[in-house]
Order: structure tokens, then sequence, then C-alpha cells
């Protein structure tokens, strides 16, 4: 019996935003997110009093999961986040510090929501159509015949996520391996649908990051023993494979919702050895050298086919089963009867591997898309924040060969979108304001605190105080260091932009960021020759950063327009 | 603990409700940020939901709560608007009373015993209120509003072609206030798709009561992608994965099974014997070659799917596998009912898979392929629509779950509001003519339904009723024409249904009706005679019908009073109907501009009536409705300057009104009547609930299962 009480009202809050409490804790959050920004980011240290791993982390995915945030508009800010990551696992931070600057910002020029909705939703499609268009000019195109922008890409990923702990050789290593491990999953026949492989994370704490390595096929891990008492085969030729996904246990669940009464002499156990001895002769009879099952293996059953010289590894869990049928080719078996000998399968070899501690059983297959990628970190924390971004790497990679852009990094693609948009909005009647929709008062307005707030985003990534400066001609990032000895100029005080593209030698005239700069319409068209021969660029996905800015301004215009809030107590 | 229940009371729960109602209400209203027991986050601009999500506690909000969401139950829209009109009509009501309580401060009673008095007067309004909506509100409707609406049909009414514009301004008027400012505009574009995708010219309301019903298996709704990348996908998505998945092409068949294809091992209520171990291995090889000959059997009607509303055997799946056959486990009854109705397939019985005879109930589809959203898989299925619907389905995007949620409900709503605005609507009313001379004030029965010319009706203004009986005598006639009803066999499929619910007034309708459809007769009841002279016996709608029915004192409004008056609403079959039965059709389809033009529409035609009408308690009632009614556009107007704001829109409509000229609407969007017109008599019904109650007692009891809105009790 359900008890009914009666519940206790709601408590309704109107404009939630003019609240000292709510602009309080949306400053705390944002001062948690910038400062994990970048490259340079200070990391959090996250831990529950009741026990349990510390994690040390700068990443917004680990960050927002473990956050727990009382007020609702902090938690439709930090879902929406999350949901953006769990799609395109990067730029959530951006996401999340361009949302708390835009609803800031826009607070502080005190238009009404419906005219601040209207104009933030005209400057998101002013961004993204230029951010789309081929005259953008903080996009660049990847070239597919050639690693260099992926490894770029991988390397910017690697490097901007500080609680990995890694050196300037391991983020080397790791980008070569992240790299590889993608290009294994990519299928050799062009079919005119290309389905991506998979890449499985295999965890090996303890060792060095050196030691990480990608491997083709699958590894299974297995204790040592068991490993060497599997392996007596030495066979030239291809193996033939046989996976099954039912129970090999003997054990006799499924019979019917009816009753059934067995006479004291009948063994029902015999019976069920009896059927798989003969899907053991079966298997035999066709020459199979290795059956993997997902589930047990009755230890007779094993007995009798380690006996003909057939490996059986049992096990084996539902989420391997995937990979293993697409590594062997085999169709999963559901029956102990007969089996069709096109559900059968192959791999190349298989050998015994040991790395570290760990030894494994390794399926090399004759041609898949499934690798594995052996991650070794020295501690826990830090292998969790690797192994987080090596998925975010490999996604990434993944967007980036379907829409082949990258975005320049390192704050030059906001500091470039944000002079965009002023030059835009001064020189020139908009549409909007033609329409007489708003005036063109209101449109700089908003626009001034549309573009504070992305230049804001790249003011993040410095956190040593140093000074921001952008150019005027390119509209980049520049950063330079703290407490600069004053008789240096600026080209000998700063080196390179943000995203690495220009250096500080090219004639540039520079302004601080922070002062109020005279529009300038930024260079469109980028340089061809630089962006082959500029070693180290630092490049931003351009799907995930794009969806981020439209999924920040979306968030920003849905926070901006409550108008109540209804807590339910209850 | 008593409290009394008043206007009062009542005013000031309403004017809290209307706060925070009005801040969400019309193109400028905002979101409202809801938070549940288990943390979720809901966005919403639903006036039903925000209320709901409030929890209120004072007993006449909770009446006033349970009273909003009957209302969206049949409508789906109007939440808002009904409490900003509630507060408006129970302002006015006080305003009166205030007036009243100033002439009678020199008496001084403040005792229980005026409150007592005060109650009855109460229940005297409402009574009144209800009277005015039943009879004339209707007619008003009729007669006045109708010559300003328009129809959203861009050619007349048999044809019923929808013209993309006219849909496009209502369902964008519809989602200004239903869903966040910067996606209304998108929301509506993708709705007008869907529903022109998903239309064909054929379809008629059950498309839409289709979608109305189903609508959670039409949409998929998807969290971290931005709300521009919702779309339309052709056919039909499972939120289902594939448990095997076999690539096909061509002819793809498709059946659906409802239990498990491999036979169990024992079935229920029986008992299976094993008596040897042979026995145990002969039967499970006999289970494994039924399957295996199922799925043969199926492959050879180039069956390539497999739907299943259970989870099937490990065994079926690979034999389906090596058949070539994908299967898609745990599909839920509601989808299984979906596909049924679009496709006409119905689940296939077992042993006709099993038997080798041809499987009929197979049904053909385009394509069947795995989607993929966001890293999520489900079945997509190009189902051939055998139906008016062509099945597609929404992907509704959006950054948090509340904000899809949101989308979904309004893109419902806005079903609903089709779905009501393409049935019509009946009117009822009674006119009561203004002749000096008769004192008993004859009551003359109007028609005006569109297929009848205008000078019949004229006509029916003969059908002078003179009432000489006395009331207890009518309740006598009751009871005789129900009995004449049973035995006469021509009248029986219409009458029926008003006899149950009768009142004095359908007696009379229901006696008029006989009349018109039976050959001319004279009936002779309770020694009154009925004169019928019926001219032409073919056409029941003739010139000359005259009828005399004696009867004195069926004073309808006296009736009402006492406490006879029923609500009853007759539905009359539509050929002979109308002759003298009050009803009128508001056609399906019937707009209006919104931005409050009904609202001054009806405003200045109950003032106009309110000067014609020299009762004074009618002029009462509809001169407070009609100010009431002005609050509604008050507040759409409120953030509006210049030209647009309210003073200055009202002016120019009554200026327009006056000098006959066409109204110009500042805004583009339409609305439809029947919704506004429901909207009105809710707010009615729910007005006299609240007049009619006078204390409200609080008792210590813990909530029943069944009617824990309302722990009032009235005396």
């Amino acid at each position: 019996m359900s008890r009914l009480e009666a519940k206790k009202p709601s408590l309704c809050n109107s404009e939630p935003l003019t609240s000292e409490l709510v602009r309080g804790t949306l400053s705390v959050l944002k001062g948690i997110v910038v400062s994990c920004y970048g490259p340079a980011g200070r990391l959090k240290q996250l831990h529950s009093g009741l026990g349990g791993c510390v994690c040390t982390t700068s990443q917004s995915s680990a960050l927002l999961r473990n956050l727990s945030v009382s007020h609702p508009i902090l938690k439709v800010l930090t879902t929406s986040v999350q949901n953006h990551v769990s799609c395109f696992s990067d730029c959530g931070l951006f996401t999340a510090i361009l949302c708390c600057n835009l609803i800031e910002n826009v607070q502080r020029t005190g238009l009404t929501p419906s005219i601040v909705i209207k104009l933030n939703n005209y400057l998101l499609s002013l961004c993204t159509n230029y951010l789309k268009s081929d005259t953008c000019g903080c996009r660049l195109p990847v070239d597919l015949s050639s690693t260099h922008i992926f490894l770029c890409l991988v390397h910017s990923v690697l490097t901007s996520k500080p609680a990995c702990m890694l050196s300037k050789k391991e983020i080397d290593h790791i980008s070569a391996l992240i790299l590889k491990a993608f290009l294994l999953t990519i299928p050799e026949s062009t079919e005119d649908h290309v389905i991506l492989g998979k890449t499985i994370i295999v965890p090996l704490k303890g060792q060095r990051v050196i030691d990480s390595t990608v491997l083709p096929g699958l590894l299974i891990e297995m204790p040592e023993v068991q490993l060497r008492r599997l392996l007596p085969v030495q066979k030239s030729s291809t193996l033939k494979v046989a996976l099954f996904c039912v129970s090999l246990s003997g054990d006799f669940s499924d019979c019917g919702e009816g009753t059934v009464i067995v006479s004291s002499q009948v063994s029902l156990e015999n019976a069920v050895l009896d059927q798989l001895l003969n899907l053991g002769r079966q298997l035999v009879s066709d020459h199979v050298d290795l059956v993997l099952c997902q589930k047990v293996i009755h230890p007779s059953f094993k007995q009798f086919l380690s006996a003909h010289h057939i490996i059986a590894i049992d096990r084996v869990g539902v989420t391997l089963m995937e990979p293993l049928s697409k590594v062997t080719g085999t169709t999963p078996i559901g029956s102990l009867g007969s089996i069709c000998p096109t559900s059968y399968g192959s791999v190349k070899d298989l050998c015994p591997a040991r790395f570290g501690s760990k030894s494994f059983f390794h399926l090399i297959p004759n041609e898949a898309t499934v690798c594995s990628l052996l991650l070794c970190n020295r501690n826990d924390t830090a292998w969790e924040e690797l192994k987080l971004t090596c998925q975010t790497a490999l996604h990434v990679l993944q967007f980036t060969i379907k829409e082949p852009w990258v975005l320049l990094g390192g704050g030059c693609t906001e500091t470039h979108l944000a002079a965009y948009i002023r030059h835009r909005v001064h020189n020139g009647t908009e549409d909007i304001v033609r329409g007489g929709e708003c005036s063109q008062t209101e449109l700089r307005l908003l626009a001034e605190a549309f573009c504070r707030a992305l230049e804001s985003v790249a003011t993040s990534l410095e956190h040593d105080g140093g000074e921001i400066l952008t150019d005027m001609k390119h509209g980049h990032f520049w950063s330079a260091p703290a407490h600069p000895p004053s008789v240096l100029n600026w080209p000998e005080l700063l080196s390179r932009c943000g995203c690495g593209l220009h250096n500080s030698q090219e004639e540039l005239s520079w302004s601080v960021l922070r002062s109020t700069c005279h529009p300038f319409a930024p260079q469109t068209c980028l340089p061809q020759a630089p962006v082959g021969s500029a070693s180290n660029l630092t490049v931003d996905c351009w799907t995930a950063k794009l969806s981020g800015l439209r999924v920040a301004v979306e968030t920003a215009n849905l926070i901006l327009d409550l108008s109540f809030v209804i807590e339910d107590r209850n | 603990m008593a409290a009394p229940g008043s206007v009062t009371v009542a005013l000031q729960v309403a004017e809290v409700l209307e706060t925070i109602v009005s801040r969400c209400v019309g193109p400028e209203g905002r979101q409202v940020l809801c938070t549940k027991p288990t943390g979720e986050v809901l966005l919403s601009r639903d006036g039903g939901l925000l209320l709901e999500a409030l929890h209120l506690e004072h007993p006449i909000a909770r009446m006033i709560v349970a009273c909003v969401s009957s209302h969206l139950k049949k409508t789906g829209d109007g939440a808002k608007t009904f409490i900003i009109f509630l507060c408006h009509l129970l302002r006015g009501l006080h305003a009166i009373r205030e007036k009243e309580k100033e002439s009678f401060t020199s008496e001084n009673i403040h005792t229980h015993a005026w409150h007592w008095k005060n109650s009855c007067q109460w229940k005297y309004i409402a009574q009144a209120l209800l009277m005015f909506q039943t009879q004339i509100l209707d007619g008003i409707v009729d007669q006045y509003l109708s010559r300003h609406f328009l129809s959203i049909f861009s050619s007349p009414a048999n044809e019923r072609t929808l013209c993309r514009n006219s849909l496009e301004l209502l369902l964008e008027a519809y989602f200004c206030g239903r869903v966040g400012r910067n996606n209304h505009k998108f929301i509506s574009q993708l709705m007008c798709d869907y529903f022109f995708k998903c239309m064909t010219c054929k379809s008629g309301v059950e498309a839409f009561e289709l979608v109305d019903n189903c609508f959670v298996e039409l949409n998929v709704g998807v969290t971290g992608l931005p709300v521009s990348d919702s779309r339309i996908v052709d056919g039909l998505v499972l939120h289902r994965d594939f448990s095997i998945y076999c690539p096909a092409d061509g002819d793809i068949r498709m059946v659906i099974v409802t239990e498990s294809i491999q036979p169990l091992f024992s079935a229920s209520k029986s008992e299976f014997i094993l008596n040897s171990e042979a026995q145990f291995q002969t039967s499970q090889f006999w289970i494994m070659e039924k399957t295996k000959t199922v799925m043969k059997h199926l492959h050879s009607q180039n069956v390539k799917l497999l739907l299943s509303s259970v989870k099937q055997p490990d065994l079926v799946i690979y034999c389906a596998g090596l058949s070539g056959i994908s299967v898609v486990e745990c599909v839920s009854a509601e989808e299984i009912s979906l596909i049924h109705r679009i496709a006409g397939l119905s689940p296939c019985a077992l042993p006709q898979v099993s038997s080798q005879c041809d499987i009929c109930s197979t049904a053909l589809v385009k394509f069947c392929k795995p989607l993929v959203l966001r890293s999520k898989r489900y079945v997509h299925l190009g189902l051939i629509s055998t139906y008016t619907f062509i099945p597609h389905c929404m992907i509704l995007c959006g950054p948090v779950l509340g904000l899809v949620q949101q989308h979904e409900s309004a893109l419902h709503g806005a079903f609903k509001m089709l779905r009501q605005l393409f049935t019509d609507l009946d009117l009822n009313y009674v006119i009561q003519t203004k002749d000096q001379n008769d004192t008993s004030s004859p009551l003359i029965y109007k028609n005006s339904r569109e297929n009848i010319p205008l000078p019949e009706i004229d006509k029916y203004q003969d059908i002078i009723v003179k009432k000489k009986d006395k009331l207890e005598k009518t309740q006598n006639c009751l009871k005789v024409y129900s009995n004449s009803v049973s035995s006469d066999i021509d009248l029986e499929t219409e009458i029926p249904c008003s006899i149950s619910k009768v009142t004095p007034t359908d007696t009379f309708q229901t006696d008029e009706t006989l009349k018109c459809s039976s050959p001319p007769k004279i009936w002779k009841i309770n020694d009154h005679e009925l004169l019928i002279e019926n001219n032409s016996t073919e056409n029941p709608i003739t010139e000359n019908t005259r009828a005399e029915i004696s009867y004195e004192n069926v004073q309808i409004t006296d009736t009402a009073r006492r406490g006879h008056m029923l609500l009853a609403r007759s539905k009359l079959l539509t050929t002979h109907a109308s002759q003298d039965h009050c009803s009128s059709t508001m056609p399906a389809g019937c707009v209006l501009p919104v931005g409050g033009n009904f609202e001054i529409l009806l405003h200045y035609y109950l003032l106009n009536f309110a000067k014609r009408c020299p009762q004074s308690e009618e002029t009462v009632v509809s001169v407070l409705i009609a100010n009431a009614l002005l609050g509604i556009p008050r507040i759409l107007c409120k953030p509006k300057k210049g030209i647009h704001s309210f003073p200055l829109l009202y002016l120019r409509s009554l200026q327009a009104l006056q000098t006959t000229q066409p109204m110009i609407s500042g805004q583009a969007g339409l609305e439809s009547v029947a919704a506004k017109y429901q909207l009105l008599t809710s707010v009615f019904q729910c007005l006299t609930k609240i007049l009619t109650i006078d204390l409200i007692i609080s008792i210590r009891r813990q909530p029943q299962k069944t009617g824990n809105e309302d722990s009032e009790e009235e005396f």
C-alpha cells in the first residue's frame, strides 16, 4: 500500500536572475570553469568525504558530472553543457564559459529579454554563417591525404588537458598512437558508405606512458596460468572461430510456463551434457580451432574441446561481443543444435601477449577495423583523465573526417570572430534593423556584449596574469608574459599568436584586448603558404565548436528568458 | 475550521495566480523553470503544467486548477487566458458587491445571517450567469460575431483545402504562447512541414486523432544538440535497436508476433513428464527444428523483418540471422497499435506461421535500417500507409531535456488544437423577442443553419408558444413525452439522447422535432391539445409549419432560478433537426486574427446587447462579461507602445465596428474561435462552481486515492 501524503506547496521565485544569490552562484560556477580552461588551466581535485577515489581533473565532463549544483538555473546550464559533451566530447568548457559570460554581459546592458533573445539569435546566425562560409578567416580546410592537421588536432586536444600529466615527449607519443588507432579503424575497401570501426581502450595502470601501444585486433585479458594451458596449437593457416552467445554451461533455464516432472532415474545434466558433446563433435568435424563464449562453458565440455586441440575461452562478456564478431567475421551462435557453416569466422593468428603485469590473449584479424589501444599511465586518476582525453581525441577525429575543416585554436577563433561581428555591426545596416525589429543602438549595445563574451573566453586561456592582445590585421590572439620589461616593444615580446599561424615579425599592430578598440575588418582569406609549413598549429574541432557556440547561445537565451522558478520541495 | 467561501477570497487567490500567469502569456511571455522532486528540471510556458507544479494548498485555488486541467484535457490550450479571464470576472463581481455594500452599510449586519443571505445572492448570480451562457451567448456569437469569422480553409466548406499560409499564421500564433521566443518560429515551421507531409487531402479528423493518441511514438527526443537540428524523417522510428540486423533491399515484408517463436518446453497449465534422457533430447531437438522451419517458412514468404513484442530466445535470433531476417524485440504495445493503425498490419498468430500456408498478415515496408541519434540506435522503418495518414517522425533536439519536453508537449497541444478546429461546434440558444404587447413573452426558436435560406427563418417565428400550463404540468408532459417516444419508432434515433438529460426547455425542443418528422397528427397529452399542421409531408422543412402548443408559464428563466435547469446540449441530426431546434453550427475552421480581436468583438456585441436588453440582471451579467473580456487584450498589449498600445487599439476597433469597417489587426496570426468559445464556457462553469460554495470546511483526513483534489465540502 502506498501512502498518499499531502504535497507541500512549491516555492515560486520571480525574476530569478535579479537575485543576488543566483548571481553569486553563477559567478562561482564561472570561476570554476574559467580556471580549468586551456593548457595552463588549474586542476580541480574532487573528492567525497564518504570515501572513494579522488579525482583530479580539468575536463568539463568529469568536473560537471561530479559537481552537484543546487540551483535549478545552474542545473540547466550544467546539464546543457554535459549533454553537449556527451554528443561531441570536446568544447565543454568553451560552451560553459561562453554561456556564463553571455548571461553576465547581457544583464549588464539592461535590455529587455525579448529584444536580447532576438538579437542574440541574430548574432549567432551571423557567426554560424561566417564559420560555414568559404571566406571564413579562422577555418582551415583539412587535407585528407596528409596527417599533418590531424596530428595537430590530437596534439591540441592532449595539450589542453593538463590533468593527464604528460610531458612533451609523451604527448607526441600518445598523439601518434591515437592517430594510428584512428587510421586502423578506417576500412580498406572503399564503398559508398564508410562505417568506421572501433578502438578499444585497454587499461594498463602503473606503467610508463611511453609504454602505451596500439595493436590491431583484440586483446582478451586472462591469467597467465590459463593462458599457458591454452596455447598448444601451432598452425600456419588462419584459425577457424566459433562465437557463442548462448550459455554452454549445460543449464536448463527456459522450460516454459508449465510444470516439468522429471522421473527419478532421469539425469537432466547428463542429457544436456550429451547434447553439448554432440555439439563438440560437430565443432571438431568442422575443424574449428577457437571457441569463444559470452557466458560460461561447462568444465567437461571445456575438457573435451581441449582434448581435441580446440581453444575455448569463456566469460567474454557482452561488451566484447560486437567487436569480437567484427574482428572474426562470425555470427554469434544462439543454438546448441546444428551450426550453420556460414556462422564461423576466422582470425589470422592468435598469440599470448604480456604487457606489464597483465597477460592477454591477442586475436590478430585478417582484415578488420577493430584495434586495441593499450593505455598506460602512472596512477588511476591520471589514467582516467588520459582515457577520457583519448576518447575525446578519437571522437574529434571522426567528426573531422566527416566535415573536413578545423578552426584555429588557442583563442584565435574567438578574437577573430569577435572582430568580425564588431566590424559587421558597425559598418552597414543589418537586415534586422532595417526590418524595424530593433534600433541600431540596441544592436550595437548587444553586439558589444556578445563580442566581449567571446573575447573573455579567449582571455580565460591566460591564468598567469599576462597581458592579452589582439592584432589589428588578422584579429588573432596574442599573449604576453606578465610584468614585461618596459624597454621591449611588442614584436620582441610576443613570439607567435595563439594558434601558431602568425609570428610577431609580420609588421602587425596590436591592441590590448580589454581596452575599447576601434572596430576593424579582420583579414578573411587565409594565406596559403604558412598553413602547410607551420609545424605546430593549435586547432579545434569545427563541428564540436560550432555546436558548442550554438548550444551556449541557446542556453543563455533560455536562462535569460526565465521569469519564474518554481521549486517543488517534496 | 471553516471559512466562508466568497468572491473576495476567490479573487485574492485568482489575483495571485494571475500575476504569475500573466508574465507567461502571449508573444511577449517568458519561460518558467520548474523543478521536480526527482531533481529533473522542466521548462515550460504551459499554463496548466505551471499551475500543477505550484502544488497549491488553498482549496479554492485547487478547485480552479482542477477546472483548468479539465478544460485542458478537452482543448489543450488556454490555461493562462482561463486564469486571467476568471480573475477579471471575479474582480467585476467584487466591484458590484462593494457597490451594494455601500448601500447596505447603514444596516450594519455582519452576522452569520447576513453571510447566508449573501451567499444566496451569489448563487443567484451564478445561475444567471449560467443562463446567460446557455441561452444568450451562443446567439450573440452566432448572429453578430460570426460575420467577422475567417476560415482557415481556402475553398468552401465542403472541399476543405487548407492553404499553407493560413496554417502557418495559425501555428505561429499558437506557438508564440507555448514555446520560448527564440524557437517559436522554427517549431511552427517544423509543425507545418510535418502537417503537410503527413496529411493527405483526404485525411480528416481521424488523422488528428491518430497523431494525438500516438504522439509519443511519433517523435524522438535528442538532447545535447541545438534546437535547430530538429528535423522530420520519413517513416516510423521505433525506440528500439535491432537484435539482429540483416541489410536488405527491394521487397521487404514485415510480420509482427506477440509471443515467442520458439515452442516452449511446456505450455502453461500443463505438465510435461520426462521419463528418459532420450525423450528430453528429442524434444529439445524438435524445438530446434520447429524454430528453424518457422524461420525458413518466413524466409520463403519473403519476410525480412520480424517485430516482436516480447523477448525472443537466442535460438530464434540466430535462426533469423541465418535466414536473413532482421529482428526487433520488445516493441511496445503502443508502437504495435500504431503500426496496426497506419499499415493495417495486425500481429500474426503463431499457428498460422508454423503451418505451411501463406501468411496473410504481412506488410510491405520501403526500407528498414538502423538510425543513430547521439550514439543511441533506433530502428527506422519506412512504413507504407494504407490510411490517410502518411507516417513521418519528428526528431526533436535541444540542449536540455526540459526544452525537448516543452517542445514535445507544445506540438502535442497544437495537434489537439487543430483536431478541435477541424470539427464543427454546435451552438444552442434561445432568442427572446422584444414583443411589448405580449406579457408572457413568447419564446421564439430561431434557426440559422447554413443550408436553410434566410427567408425561411422568418417563418419559424410563427411558431409561437403560448404558455398556459403551470410548471408542474410541464413536468407531467415531460413524462408523457418520454413515454410517447418509446412508442414512436420514427423518432427513436434522435430523441433518447435528449431525454436522458431532459430539462423543460429540452422537452420543448423534443416536442418540436417530433412534430416536424411525423405526419400531421393530433397529440393528446394530459387533456391539452397539440395542434400540428403540416402541409407537406415529404419535406419536413415546410413553409407553413405552425404549432400551437398549449402551455402556460414555461418561463425558462424562472425554472432555471429554481434550480431545475441542467446543462444540456442536445445534438440533433442534421436533416430535420434544424427546423425548430434552436441550434446552429460554427463550421470547422473558423478563425480570427490574434491579439484580442475575439475579446474586443465580443465585448462590443455584449455591450450592444446590454443596451437593448430591458431585463436588468441580464444587462448586469453581459456588462460584467464584456468588461472582463477586455482584460485579456489589455495584458497582451501591455509591453507595446504607440499605436499598438491597448487604449488606441480599443478605440480603433470600436470605431471600425461602429462604422462597419473591417477591423485592422496589428499582428499577423490567427486563432481558433472554437477554442476561445470553449474557454469562455469553461470559465463560466468554474465561476459558477466558485460562487455556489458558501463555506469551506477543512477536514482532518488523509487524502483518499480517488478524490485527493478536493477536500472542501459543500453545505
